[in-house]
C-alpha cells in the first residue's frame, strides 16, 4: 500500500527530529566521561579547590556545558514534544545550535588549558550564539503551542534563565578583557552562577519531574497547586539571589533567597509524595526512584544549611560552605538526577530508533529489557556513597578523603554511563 | 460482536513497550469495527503527548494488516474520553504491582 505523502512527510520529520537528542545525549555523555577521566588524570587535585583560575574553571566548564547542559538539552529536545504535543519550531535551527554550542564550548575548553583568552572570547561567542538560538527556538515553540501549565512555564523559565547566564558569562567576559567594571566583576559572577545553577537546572529538573514521574509511575489524578507553589517560590528565590548578588546586600538577602528555596523544595518533594501516592505501577525503574531519592536529600542539606547559617548569614560566602554547596547541588542532585533520567531517556530512543517499527512483532525487545535494573541501581548507590565520602572530605577538610571520595566517583561515574552506552549495542 | 472480539485479540499483540501490558488489557482500545473496506479503531495513550505514540499506532497498523484481509487501517488517536487507570483490567493491574 502507498503511504500518503503527508505520512511519509511527517516519518521524515520524526526521523530527523529523533537524532538531535542523540547527538546531544551522545556528547553529553563523551563529555562526562572526559570530565570524570581529567578528573582522574589530575588525581582529582582541583576538587577541594575553589573554581577559581584556568583549571577551575576548565572542570567547572567541562561538567556544566559538556557533561549536564548538553544532555539536559537534549532531553529538551526529546521531550518537547511529550510536554507540548508539537514538535520544536525549526529542526534546523536545533542542528545550528548543537555546531555552534558544541564547538563553542570545546574551544572554552581547550581556552582555559591554554589560558588564552582570545580562545577563550571567540569560543564563548560561538557557545552563547548557540545559546540564543535554543533559547529563540524553545520561545517560538512554546509561544506557538500556548500551552501554559507547570510544566511549561518552568521549562520557559529555564530557557530564560539559561540565556540570562550566557549573558552575564559574556559580559563578564567582556569586562575581563576591556576591565572597566571591576566593582561589577565578582557581582556578575556570583549571579552568572546562581542563575545556571538555580535558574537553569532547577527549573528545568522541576518542571520536567511534573511529566517524568509520573508517567513513569502512571500516576493519575493528583494535585497540581504544589506545581505553582514551586513555580512560585524557586523563581523568588532566583531572582532574590541574583538581586544580592548584583546590589552587592549579599548576605541577608542571600539567606532569604536559601530560605525560598527550602520553601520551594520542602513544596516539591512533598508533590513527589503526592504523586507516589497516586501512582499504579509499583516500579517505575530504579533511575527514577533514585531521582525522588536525592530530591529529598537536597531538602535535607539546604534545611540543614538554612539553620546553621542563621547565626551568622555571611556563612554562606565562607569559601567552603560554598564549595560543599556546589558539590551537594551540582554534583549531587543535578547530576544524579540527569543520571536517573538518562537510564531512561537513552534506551527509550535508542529502542525507538531500532525496535519502534517493529513493535509488536515476534521477538521484538520490550524497552525495559534494554539495561538491566539491577546495575543502575547499584551504580547509582556507589555513585552516591562516593559522592557522601567526597563531601565528608570537604566538610571535615582532609584532603585524602577527598581525593578517595573524589577518586572513586569517577571510577564509578565512568563505569556507569559505559553501561548506559552499551544500549547502543543492542 | 464475534468479530470485534476476533479484533481485540489481535491487538493483544500490541504492547506498551515501556510498561511491557498489551494496549487493549491497559484500556487503551476504546472502539474497534471491520467495516467492507476497512478496519476502524479509536483509542488512546496514557498520557497526552506520549513519546510513544507513533510506535503504538505503527503497530496497531500492521498487527490489523497482518491478521486480516484489509490493508486500510485507520486509527484515531484520542484525548476524549481521558484514559484513566480504572480503564485496565485485573491482569493488567497484576503486571503493574497495582494490588
Amino acid at each position: 500500500m502507498a503511504q500518503p505523502k503527508s505520512e511519509l512527510k511527517k516519518g521524515k520529520g520524526a526521523k530527523a527530529m529523533s537524532r538531535l537528542p542523540f547527538l546531544f545525549i551522545i556528547t553529553g555523555i563523551v563529555g562526562f566521561v572526559m570530565y570524570h577521566a581529567f578528573s582522574l588524570l589530575s588525581l582529582t587535585g582541583w576538587l577541594g579547590d575553589e573554581l577559581r583560575g584556568p583549571e577551575g574553571w576548565f572542570h567547572a566548564h567541562l561538567f556544566v556545558l559538556g557533561w549536564a547542559t548538553m544532555l539536559a538539552m537534549g532531553a529538551v529536545y526529546q521531550l518537547i514534544h511529550v510536554i507540548l504535543q508539537t514538535n520544536i519550531y525549526s529542526t534546523v535551527l536545533g542542528y545550528c545550535h548543537y555546531f555552534l554550542f558544541t564547538v563553542g564550548a570545546t574551544g572554552m575548553l581547550i581556552g582555559f588549558i591554554r589560558t588564552d583568552v582570545i580562545w577563550i572570547a571567540g569560543s564563548a561567542t560561538l557557545a552563547l550564539s548557540g545559546i540564543l538560538l535554543f533559547g529563540l527556538n524553545m520561545g517560538i515553540t512554546l509561544y506557538r503551542a500556548s500551552i501554559w501549565n507547570p510544566v511549561t512555564i518552568s521549562a520557559a523559565c529555564a530557557c530564560l534563565y539559561l540565556v540570562l547566564t550566557g549573558l552575564s558569562g559574556m559580559l563578564m567576559g567582556l569586562n575581563f578583557a576591556f576591565g572597566d567594571w571591576n566593582g561589577l566583576h565578582q557581582r556578575l559572577f556570583g549571579a552568572h552562577i546562581w542563575m545556571g545553577t538555580l535558574g537553569w537546572f532547577g527549573m528545568l529538573i522541576t518542571g520536567f519531574s511534573y511529566k517524568m514521574l509520573p508517567m513513569f509511575y502512571l500516576s493519575h489524578d493528583f494535585s497540581i497547586r504544589l506545581q505553582k507553589m514551586v513555580l512560585v517560590l524557586w523563581n523568588a528565590a532566583v531572582i532574590t539571589g541574583v538581586i544580592a548578588f548584583l546590589t552587592g546586600i549579599q548576605g541577608g538577602l542571600l539567606w532569604f533567597a536559601l530560605l525560598l528555596l527550602t520553601g520551594a523544595l520542602i513544596c516539591y518533594v512533598y508533590h513527589l509524595e503526592q504523586i507516589q501516592e497516586k501512582r499504579h505501577k509499583s516500579n517505575p525503574g530504579p533511575g527514577i526512584r533514585w531521582t525522588v531519592y536525592v530530591s529529598r536529600a537536597l531538602l535535607v542539606y539546604s534545611m540543614a544549611l538554612l539553620i546553621y547559617s542563621a547565626q551568622d548569614v555571611e556563612l554562606l560566602l565562607d569559601s567552603r560552605v560554598v564549595l560543599l554547596t556546589g558539590w551537594v547541588y551540582l554534583g549531587g542532585w543535578v547530576s544524579l538526577t540527569i543520571l536517573g533520567y538518562a537510564s531512561k531517556i537513552v534506551p527509550f530512543l535508542w529502542w525507538t530508533h531500532k525496535y519502534g517499527k517493529l513493535a509488536g512483532r515476534p521477538g521484538t525487545p520490550l524497552m525495559a529489557g534494554m539495561l538491566s535494573e539491577k546495575r543502575i541501581n547499584h551504580g547509582i548507590l556507589a555513585m552516591v556513597a562516593a559522592s557522601l565520602l567526597l563531601v565528608s572530605g570537604i566538610l571535615i577538610n582532609l584532603a585524602e578523603v577527598m581525593m578517595v571520595g573524589g577518586t572513586l566517583l569517577s571510577m564509578i561515574s565512568i563505569v556507569y554511563i559505559s553501561n548506559i552506552a552499551l544500549v547502543f549495542r543492542r | 460482536m464475534e468479530q470485534t472480539s476476533q479484533l481485540l485479540e489481535y491487538l493483544k499483540e500490541v504492547y506498551d513497550p515501556e510498561l511491557g501490558v498489551n494496549i487493549v488489557d491497559l484500556g487503551l482500545v476504546y472502539e474497534v469495527k471491520e467495516e467492507p473496506e476497512r478496519i476502524q479503531v479509536r483509542m488512546t495513550l496514557t498520557t497526552p503527548g506520549c513519546p510513544l505514540h507513533d510506535t503504538i499506532v505503527g503497530a496497531v497498523k500492521w498487527v490489523l494488516q497482518k491478521n486480516t484481509d484489509k490493508t486500510d487501517i485507520d486509527v484515531q488517536v484520542v484525548w476524549e474520553p481521558q484514559w484513566s487507570p480504572q480503564l485496565m483490567s485485573r491482569e493488567a493491574k497484576e503486571m503493574l504491582g497495582y494490588f
